[in-house]
């Protein structure tokens, strides 16, 4: 059981998925099956969250042939890094199901158990192409949510995201088929896992290079960092609530994730020799997206900037070449899936109820919903980055990480912080305090599903900011094998 | 007798094809339902017989006296035939509904079918360029008429003329190329030619040289690459759909059964030649292609186009070859991915197609997915396969293809693949956009048809058999019977039994 426990919880959604699809036809009936899933997944990680060895490396391994002719396996695993990710997966989906509750089709339920699926496959493959298999599977169900569930010129937003997102992935693709072509010819047999990739050295500096941009367009590109983010303004604003939660909270989180995975173990010196480059870009995109989603109007774009500046701060997180950062982007990761995660699904009750999407049409929602409210300030509070909060936590160790890359950068990233602080802070008192008459006066407050949906993560918010070392001591040790073995730079503690 | 079993299928075709001519003249005695019965029952006969050597290495040439040498049967010849029986049937099946819907499919039809298929086998196992010759045109010719077959159409005049003429004319440029080859060698035996190579300098050959690459110019064209694709649109258009699913797939694995022979078994050597006209021809086939098909209204004419894009992806593959022989079971991967994905799409409009005649522009398709899930779903699994998306067969294909081409050497050709698989992401997801994401227009609405068809189960099958391609019965574990290595296993035989001297 205990070895073929990650393949269930891949397959389990996509299985459970298929089986709806084709017997019934009850919206009720489709939700409550895939919330149940959902909650077995969860608890199936639990489990493994519990049995886990911090110290021991990749665990739970499964590893047999796919297509062995090109040597491609099934080989998928679990360490310090994925468990993580995968625990707040596994605890933002049912709890996102629980507030997207009303007023769906079946589809959409549907549509929501394949991206799980797809997500956890990506997240927990060692092979790169099983990795590529997952990474391209699991944008198709969200295409086919923003286009049928959206707003606005959805046909136009869909075709946008997805031809950006496949430029990426092609360009990752033929990156990989060069790699296992370069494997092949130095050892004589294929292979796409990542761990023999790791042993290829025939390739020249240029070659590592243009591959090394290669993959890393596709994980940019998903998460986003400046330039290429302009995919993400439309994609937020039209897509239906349940897309922009998984686009932002999870699938953007894989694109970080995926630079860890691979791209720090295959090309450790030129990850090293660029991260320069990186914290820079980072940090710059950081106060760009920042600045931007000070003078954003509409409260779902306001959010995908500040979603994009918090993805470009982990961003530096990571390539800032020490424990601090890189535990802290890895906390962040979390904390900010968490935040934005609420605040979008809240910020799509507000949409659902009044209709409004404008800051400037909202107000006075306060008095109308104070569990609402506080949950609301919680979340906003914990995306800042108030002490107490795990936004703290993360933030602090990664502006840690970065003043000992580099103190001058440290001393920008510590600033710019404040940015995020002031675009929030203003839209909330816009939005949500500030009276006001009119339509917004009859908004509800939350159910009581609502809340029980919503209270792990108010829990997780403050567990997470006061006693971070439960968590952290999960996935330090596999932190401190990245910087040891594989970077040969020191785990600085 | 054992010579016998694998001339059985090929002749058990011809014979077929002749019995449904003589059938064919009392058309009023049968129905077309009856000629389908019977040509779908006879296909499978043979499709059994090619089955019983299947996986064995073999290479024959049987009855010397009778024959001369000028056929040859092996292992590679029998895996063509699979293919090209199957695909036969499959487009007969998935055609049931389009051919009883049309009056004007009468009898002969599909005696020239059979004729067609008995055309493409014996491409499969010509071992001599003028039999060749004469099995393409066979093949040809029955294609000629099935494209000119819509007798009610104003295209098809245009179609089967423009096919007709420019096919007869590339022909002459083959028969140029025989005379050449045969000036040169003294021979048109493909053995013997290959020994004539192998035993002269190159400086000797530039006549050789000449002559097969006119001979190249007819394959080209036949699989319809730059600068030999002008008549795909058209013809593809004017033709009946389900034989443009049938030219599209079937009719390009044929002709690609006799050129992967010669190249690789006798004129190896040619490959190095050819690569720089070769290099440019595909990278004209991949731009054009995709331009075509980016501009198109008309879906049909949009996945015509789409197939001279599959068309470069193929050549590029072939141009690997070469370099490795690995490339050669990438090229058949691919033929066989294309098959299952070509005859899927095309088909899947055809059916749709034959009871409604409004679904022509991208815009008709508009809300199918809310009227006809399933069909909508299908479609979408055809379309993801084209594009190569993953989980499907198309995706292991092109994987085969690119890692091939790189592994060749000719990275910058996988690159410009790559963007233009990139491109064909955009216009097969705009189709699935408009299944999905739009209303049903109006005249659309009202009409209603019958989903319980063999039709509907043959597309069925073929989208069943392209996820489970792509996906593999290693995560499938319940599946053991298609496996993608097994596929493999099965193309590597094919392959090598070309290098048995016999």
């Amino acid at each position: 059981m205990s070895a073929d426990i990650l393949s269930f919880i891949i397959f389990l959604p996509a299985v459970v998925a298929f089986g709806l699809m084709i017997t019934t036809k009850h919206v009720e009936t489709v939700r409550n099956i895939a919330f149940l899933t959902t909650t077995v997944i969860l608890a199936l990680v639990l489990k493994l969250y519990i049995e886990f060895e911090p110290s021991a490396g990749m665990q739970f391994v499964t590893n047999v042939p796919w297509i062995a002719s090109y040597g491609i396996n099934y080989y998928i695993g679990v360490d310090g890094f994925s468990l993580t990710i995968l625990m707040m997966i596994a605890i933002l989906i049912p709890t996102a199901y629980l507030l997207l509750w009303e007023g769906r089709t079946k589809g959409y339920w549907i549509n929501m158990l394949l991206v799980q699926a797809g997500v956890t496959g990506s997240l927990l493959a060692l092979d790169v192409i099983l990795f590529y298999f997952f990474w391209e599977v699991m944008l198709l169900p969200v295409f086919l949510m923003i286009g049928i569930y959206g707003f606005g010129d959805k046909v136009f937003t869909t075709i946008k995201v997805t031809v950006y997102t496949m430029l990426g992935s092609l360009l990752m693709f033929v990156a990989m088929l060069y790699l296992g072509v370069a494997y092949h010819a130095e050892f004589g047999s294929w292979s796409f896992q990542y761990d023999n990739l790791t042993q290829i050295t025939s390739l020249s500096y240029n070659e590592r290079i243009w591959l090394f941009l290669a993959f890393l367009s596709a994980f940019a590109i998903k998460i986003p960092i400046f330039p290429l983010h302009t995919w993400i303004m439309e994609t937020y604003k039209n897509a239906p609530t349940g897309a922009v939660f998984l686009l932002s909270s999870i699938m953007a989180k894989l694109g970080v994730y995926a630079i860890v995975r691979f791209l720090i173990p295959i090309f450790p010196e030129i990850y090293v020799e660029f991260s320069a480059w990186f914290v820079f870009i980072g940090l710059f995109g950081l106060v760009y997206f920042g600045v931007a989603a000070l003078m954003q109007d509409d409260i779902k774009r306001m959010f995908a900037y500040s979603s994009a500046s918090h993805l470009s701060f982990i961003a530096a997180g990571i390539f800032s070449l020490n424990a601090f950062g890189i535990n802290g982007a890895l906390y962040l990761i979390i904390a900010h899936a968490i935040a934005t995660g609420a605040l979008f699904l809240l910020v799509g009750i507000i949409h659902d109820e009044t209709g409004y999407k404008t800051i400037k049409d909202l107000g006075g929602l306060a008095k109308q919903s104070p569990i609402f409210t506080t949950i609301f300030a919680i979340m906003l509070f914990a995306n800042v980055g108030l002490p107490g909060t795990n936004g703290f936590v993360s933030e602090l160790l990664i502006i840690f990480g970065i003043y000992e890359f580099n103190h001058t950068l440290g001393y920008i990233s510590a600033l710019t912080v404040i940015i995020g602080a002031s675009y929030m802070l203003w839209m909330f008192q816009r939005a949500i305090l500030q009276d006001r008459e009119g339509e917004t006066l009859k908004f509800r407050d939350l159910k009581i599903k609502e809340i029980v949906g919503l209270a792990p993560w108010v829990v997780l918010v403050f567990l997470m900011g006061i006693y971070p070392d439960i968590f952290i001591d999960k996935f330090e040790p596999t932190v401190t094998h990245y910087l040891n073995d594989i970077l040969h730079i020191g785990a600085a503690k | 007798m054992n010579e016998l079993i694998h001339i059985l299928p090929v002749s058990l075709i011809l014979v077929s094809a002749v019995g449904l001519m003589f059938m064919s003249m009392y058309e009023n005695k049968f129905s077309t339902k009856q000629y389908i019965t019977v040509s779908s029952v006879l296909l499978i006969l043979a499709l059994i017989l090619t089955l019983i050597p299947l996986g064995e290495s073999y290479a024959l040439r049987p009855y010397n006296n009778i024959f001369n040498d000028v056929l040859i049967f092996d292992s590679f010849s029998n895996f063509f035939n699979i293919l090209l029986i199957l695909g036969t049937l499959l487009t007969l099946l998935i055609g049931e509904n389009y051919f009883r819907s049309r009056e004007y499919f009468k009898g002969e039809f599909f005696s020239i079918l059979l004729f067609a298929l008995f055309g493409m086998m014996l491409l499969a196992n010509a071992n001599e360029l003028v039999t060749a010759f004469i099995a393409l045109e066979i093949a040809s010719f029955a294609v000629y008429v099935m494209v000119g077959y819509h007798s009610e159409d104003s295209k098809r005049v245009e179609a089967i003329f423009k096919y007709l003429v420019l096919g007869s004319f590339i022909g002459a440029f083959y028969l140029l190329g025989v005379v050449l080859v045969y000036g040169a060698t003294a021979t048109t035996n493909l053995s013997e030619i290959a020994a004539y190579i192998a035993s002269n300098s190159s400086e000797d050959m530039s006549l050789l040289y000449i002559g097969l690459t006119l001979i190249l110019f007819t394959f080209l064209f036949k699989i319809a690459a730059f600068p030999f694709q002008s008549w795909v649109l058209d013809v593809y258009r004017g033709a009946p759909m389900i034989i443009t699913a049938y030219m599209a797939s079937t009719f390009k694995i044929a002709i690609f059964s006799f050129f992967l022979r010669a190249v690789l078994q006798d004129i190896a050597p040619m490959i190095d030649f050819w690569d720089s006209i070769m290099y440019v021809i595909i990278i004209f086939t991949l731009v054009f292609g995709t331009w075509l098909a980016i501009t198109q209204k008309i879906v049909k004419r949009m996945l015509a186009a789409s197939s001279i894009v599959h068309t470069g992806y193929l050549l590029l593959a072939f141009i690997a070859l070469g370099q490795n022989i690995h490339a050669a079971y990438a090229t058949v991967f691919y033929l066989i991915a294309y098959l299952l994905s070509a005859l899927g799409s095309f088909g899947i409009i055809s059916h749709i197609i034959s009871e409604t005649k409004v679904r022509v522009t991208y815009d008709d398709f508009k809300g199918l997915a809310k009227e006809r899930p399933y069909l909508a779903a299908m479609m979408t699994i055809f379309l993801f396969s084209l594009a190569g998306i993953p989980s499907t067969i198309g995706f292991i294909g092109k994987f085969y293809v690119f890692t091939e081409a790189i592994n060749a050497g000719f990275i910058l050709l996988a690159v410009l693949a790559i963007i233009a698989t990139f491109v064909s992401v955009y216009y097969y997801f705009k189709l699935i956009a408009m299944m999905y994401f739009y209303p049903t227009k109006e005249e659309c609405l009202e009409n209603d048809f019958n989903d319980k068809r063999v039709s509907t189960y043959a597309i069925a099958f073929l989208a069943i058999i392209t996820i489970v391609g792509g996906i593999g019965s290693a995560i499938v574990f319940f599946i053991p019977a298609l496996n993608i290595d097994t596929l493999i296993n099965m193309t590597q035989i094919a392959i090598q039994s070309l290098f048995i001297k016999s």
